[in-house]
């Protein structure tokens, strides 16, 4: 089937009544997610993971879609209205949009955040569409000298998750790395590290850790302090509108945001919040009302919210096409994929493309379900932001104990998730990095097997791993992987600092 | 009026067990020790949603997967021996896990009901290879011991296979373990390595349409399959001459009552002859192959020699 006719059976077969309501039930849960401040977007979509076990493929995955671009979105509400970002995605939205708010354009403020976010995550389909199936065909090229330098490469992306502390981001990867050794080797079939826990035989199940590391971690960090309560969000009449000068006015700055959200999407290493600072920062370059930043400008709120979202799409494309997440909601979406009996590759553009461009129909109808949710429901949202952390914890306690028994039906699980949230607490304390041991579990066996299987075939000789142009081209993508973040992390805190002397 | 057959039918068949007949009382738990999804989950799934007519109760399929079925079948033999739970075992796995050393169940621990699904093992070659027949294949192994065959794991079923060709053949190959079958397939395909085992239904896909992607040079039967018709048994061409493949079929624990067992095995007969459920086996790429519960036992038992006698010997 070509691209065309399968893009359209995409769109029929995720136009079920089914479908339908999951989209617009995990879209709502998704912005809930992203406006409660301290849950965010990686969380929600582990917490909600186990829920999709027992569904369709597509169906799952359209609600993990929904609840990520949900929640990116949802962020931009408590930051408009109590200052508090719901997601660090949406730290640059706090800026203009607060302003806004004690100007009692609330909800104008609130309009111009979904209005941008729907464009940004619209838009991103698109390079969904076009970027992922040429990627996948050149996936089907990589043999295993390619796989190891893939991984390689993928680990470099730890050099960018972890842009606070280089050496503590490498100490997490490689944490993750070790833990990715425990089971059955792969290569002789030996039993290691396993304590002769049988259900260790597979290795560690990277789900569980995720559910461990990102969400019971997170209640550890909330019991940690005293429960109080949030701030009054703001009070705002529930009018919302947009001018078509306005939109006339926004539209450069969405298009420019979209691209510079897609771009770092893509990347690895650099997620949506990063993508809203720069967004932000390009909007304030090229506005032609400079004089209103700082004061409340549209134009900031909307830089900001259209990068953020337009990162969701983008980012898609190495987890779908190469196995190889990004940030830590791909890595927990990749978990997801893994559990429904999918691995991430080209074998999703060819024998699954029926499931995959059903995910994307999803993806881009989701879309439309932030739009009105966010637009209808931004009063009860605001409400919600201010939900008390002692509902909070119980119930995402809950949810993380169901979800990692729900995996393999099996209480060590359990165990190894509390381990787990212990490990993410420890970890945030020692400000090291969940994500980095996330991306070293599941890049871990990628190269061992890439390593070991080539040398294996060359019987030992290493130069098997030069041996390809291909291997040559992931060898430089390596170099730029280890370069980028640190090039990133200097242009972000330059423009965080003019952000705010703005 | 359908149904007024159907219970006239079955009060027929019904009268003459009544004096031992049993029933389950609720619903009946199958174990699958594979994740849900998985092949084996995909199989026994089909045949359960056709099954439940004949048996009257619901079956709820309960997945254990880990530790290449362990833990499921562990499960499974640790069940009440009431009827109340079956579950699905996979050969040669099963027997092989039963036979290591440090086994938590050996074949006495269950009893077999009926055999559901086989697939044939088969030799395949890139389409561009040089090799046309697994002669060719043999000779050239013979004089270069280096040639390249990717598995589905160390002593996993397609090495086992490999390694059955290599012995009868008389010559020496380097295996080289890959994830899974897809896995293994693909390096194939890309070739990376010169030759593979796999089943029947795995390269089906991958060896017909105007541009054939690989070549099966024989199989591992003792008479040649139906959907390579042309393509001769290892017996036939002084290679290894016994059947070899996989099976998947149902067993209770031990201890479950004889008239249990006769329920399950006339329950599952009648599912696996009706043609709706044929219909459905055949949709999804299923080659099912009903054997009564004597007919798996000997299968069992042949399965269990092989890996006590043959496949022990076989990777030293």
């Amino acid at each position: 089937m070509d691209t065309l006719s399968l893009m359209g059976s995409g769109f029929l077969q995720a136009l079920t009544p089914l479908n339908l309501l999951m989209m617009a039930l995990s879209t709502a849960v998704g912005v809930t997610i992203g406006c409660l401040p301290g849950l965010s977007a990686a969380m929600g979509v582990a917490l909600l993971l186990p829920v999709t076990f027992g569904m369709d493929p597509a169906t799952g995955l359209i609600i993990l879609g929904g609840i990520y671009c949900g929640a990116i979105f949802g962020g931009s509400i408590s930051a408009i209205l109590i200052h508090t970002p719901g997601t660090p995605a949406s730290a640059a939205t706090a800026i203009e949009g607060y302003q806004m708010t004690l100007r009692g354009e609330a909800a104008k403020a609130l309009t111009v955040a979904c209005f941008a976010s729907f464009c940004g995550g619209l838009l991103s389909c698109v390079s969904l569409y076009f970027f992922a199936p040429p990627l996948a065909q050149l996936a089907m090229k990589f043999k295993s000298p390619e796989y190891f330098w893939l991984s390689l490469f993928g680990l470099t992306i730890i050099a960018g998750v972890s842009s606070k502390s280089m050496l503590k981001g490498l100490m997490s990867g490689v944490l993750g790395l070790l833990i990715s050794t425990v089971g059955m080797d792969p290569m002789e079939g030996v039993p290691r590290f396993m304590f002769g826990q049988s259900s260790l035989y597979n290795g560690v199940d990277v789900t569980c850790a995720l559910i461990g590391l990102f969400s019971m971690s997170q209640i550890l960090i909330l019991a940690e302090k005293k429960i109080q309560p949030r701030p009054q969000a703001a009070k705002f009449k529930t009018k919302f509108e947009l001018s078509g000068k306005e939109v006339k006015r926004l539209s450069p700055t969405i298009i420019r945001s979209w691209i510079i959200g897609n771009i770092i999407g893509i990347l690895p290493g650099a997620g949506a919040s990063i993508a809203c600072f720069i967004g932000y920062n390009e909007a304030r370059r090229f506005s032609k009302r400079k004089d209103e930043f700082g004061k409340g400008s549209i134009e900031g709120v909307a830089g900001s919210e259209a990068a953020n979202n337009a990162v969701t799409g983008g980012s898609l494309i190495p987890m779908l096409t190469l196995g190889i997440p990004g940030e830590s909601v791909t890595a927990v979406l990749m978990g997801g994929l893994i559990i429904h009996g999918l691995q991430p590759g080209p074998e999703l553009f060819s024998t699954y493309a029926g499931m995959t461009y059903t995910f994307f129909a999803g993806f881009v109808l989701v879309q439309f379900f932030m739009l009105f949710i966010g637009m209808l429901g931004c009063k009860g949202f605001a409400q919600i932001s201010r939900l008390s952390d002692a509902i909070l914890i119980p119930s995402i306690f809950l949810l993380c104990v169901v979800g990692s028994y729900a995996i393999h039906n099996n209480v060590v699980e359990v165990v190894i998730m509390m381990i787990f949230g212990v490990i993410g607490f420890l970890v945030r304390k020692f400000d090291m990095n969940a994500t980095a041991i996330v991306l070293g579990m599941i890049l871990g066996p990628i190269g061992e097997r890439g390593l070991r299987r080539s040398l294996m075939l060359s019987d030992g000789d290493p130069s098997i791993l030069f041996s390809t142009p291909l291997c040559w081209l992931l060898i430089a993508l390596c170099v730029l992987g280890v370069l980028s973040p640190l090039l990133m992390d200097r242009m972000e805190r330059k423009m965080r600092e003019k952000a705010h002397t703005a | 009026m359908k149904k007024l057959f159907a219970l006239l039918a079955f009060a027929l068949i019904a009268t003459p067990l009544a004096a031992q007949a049993w029933e389950p009382t609720g619903d009946v738990t199958v174990i699958v020790a594979y994740k849900a999804g998985s092949g084996t989950d995909t199989g026994a799934r089909v045949l359960a949603s056709e099954a439940e007519k004949n048996i009257g109760k619901t079956l709820v399929i309960n997945n254990l997967p880990g530790a290449d079925g362990k833990i499921g079948w562990t499960q499974l033999i640790n069940s009440k021996p009431d009827g109340q739970t079956i579950g699905f075992i996979n050969l040669p796995t099963f027997t092989s896990l039963a036979t290591k050393p440090d086994a938590t169940f050996s074949i006495e621990d269950i009893v077999p009901i009926a055999n559901h699904l086989t697939e044939t093992g088969v030799v395949v070659v890139p389409a561009n290879s040089p090799w046309q027949t697994i002669q060719d294949l043999v000779n050239a192994a013979k004089e270069k011991p280096d040639y390249k065959a990717s598995t589905n794991g160390v002593e996993a079923s397609n090495h086992i296979a490999a390694q059955l060709l290599a012995k009868s053949g008389g010559f020496d190959y380097k295996a080289i373990p890959y994830g899974g079958t897809a896995d293994q397939l693909l390096a194939l395909r890309q070739g990376e390595v010169d030759f593979s085992c796999a089943k029947v239904a795995d390269v089906l896909p991958l060896v017909g349409g105007e541009k054939p992607e690989l070549r099966v040079l024989g199989v591992f039967a003792e008479e040649r399959v139906p959907e390579f018709p042309n393509v001769p048994t290892l017996k036939e061409s002084g290679l290894y001459d016994k059947w070899y493949g996989s099976a998947r079929g149902l067993v209770a624990p031990k201890g479950t009552p004889p008239e249990v067992i006769d329920f399950y095995v006339q329950a599952f007969k009648k599912t696996m002859e009706d043609p709706a459920n044929i219909e459905a086996h055949k949709k999804a790429g299923l080659n099912m192959n009903f054997m009564d519960n004597q007919q798996f036992a000997k299968l069992i038992q042949e399965q269990d020699a092989f890996a006590k006698e043959v496949a022990n010997d076989l990777f030293k």
